[in-house]
């Protein structure tokens, strides 16, 4: 039983080992930050995943096994969070994933162009500029103030140089 | 020791990202290869103290992780709006002045 588990950790840390080396190798060669949060998260998930495996077959069921749990959940907690805050802010900056046209090409290419649908969410503040907007109706019952001057909020954003005394 | 081949690994991929974080373009690509450092070194903690025996090292990794999630929302939310405090409107802004 106890080399049944030895072979097993070492197995576990083994592909981990070379799954990280693998998702760090695709973080320099890919071309694009979306690729390469795709490399990343190869890393991310089968490399820790593994290499806390391996570990966990290691301890056994002591203290040590169950922080190193503690661990691994709070990575996998955190890796899909950050890899969606980093793609949204990368989109809402202006990036344009790279994608193969009809002539086998990698091009930049506007996702609204192929998903209409994602016309309506990017164009879109995101949610905190709305509850930013929103702390007015606690204090007046008129509902067409507060949306007027959140609409110029953000035409003010767009295009600081219209009126020079909105910003600040 | 199997631990050996895991830190080599994962040295390997830290050094890839500490490459894309000093060469890459646009600043998106150096906080994808920060977030990686910090798994690799909450990873390298772990696996360094099964090597030397010293398994308490994996309280300094529980430590990276919350650091870790905490710095990589904060310059999210830099980016985004370019402060990390909170976004006021300039009119609730010009009251009290």
């Amino acid at each position: 039983m106890e080399v049944l588990l030895d072979l097993l950790s070492w197995i576990a840390l083994a592909l981990g080992g070379f799954f990280y080396a693998v998702g760090g190798i695709g973080i320099v060669r890919m071309p694009d930050v979306f690729t390469r949060m795709h490399a990343a998260s190869v890393s991310e998930t089968l490399g820790t995943g593994l290499l806390v495996l391996g570990m966990v077959l290691q301890a056994g069921f002591t203290l040590v096994a169950a922080k190193l749990l503690i661990i691994f959940f709070m990575l996998m907690i955190v890796a899909p969070v950050s890899s969606h805050a980093l793609a949204r802010a990368a989109l809402h900056e202006g990036r344009l994933p790279l994608l193969v046209n009809a002539k086998n090409w990698l091009v930049e290419t506007d996702p609204v162009s192929l998903f209409p649908e994602l016309e309506t969410r990017l164009r879109q503040p995101l949610s905190s500029e709305q509850v930013a907007g929103e702390t007015d109706p606690q204090e007046g019952t008129l509902p067409a103030r507060p949306t007027g001057g959140y609409a110029y909020a953000l035409e003010g954003d767009g295009a600081p140089s219209d009126d020079g005394e909105a910003p600040r | 020791m199997m631990f050996v081949a895991g830190i080599a690994g994962v040295l390997v991929g830290l050094a890839c990202a500490v490459y894309r974080a000093s060469a890459g373009p646009t600043p998106f690509d150096r906080l994808l290869a920060a977030n990686a450092i910090g798994t690799s070194s909450i990873l390298l903690l772990a696996l360094f103290g099964f090597v030397t025996g010293r398994p308490e090292f994996l309280d300094i990794g529980i430590t990276y992780a919350l650091l870790n999630m905490i710095a990589v929302l904060a310059v999210l939310k830099f980016f985004r709006y370019g402060a990390l405090g909170h976004v006021q409107d300039p009119e609730q802004d010009r009251d009290p002045e």
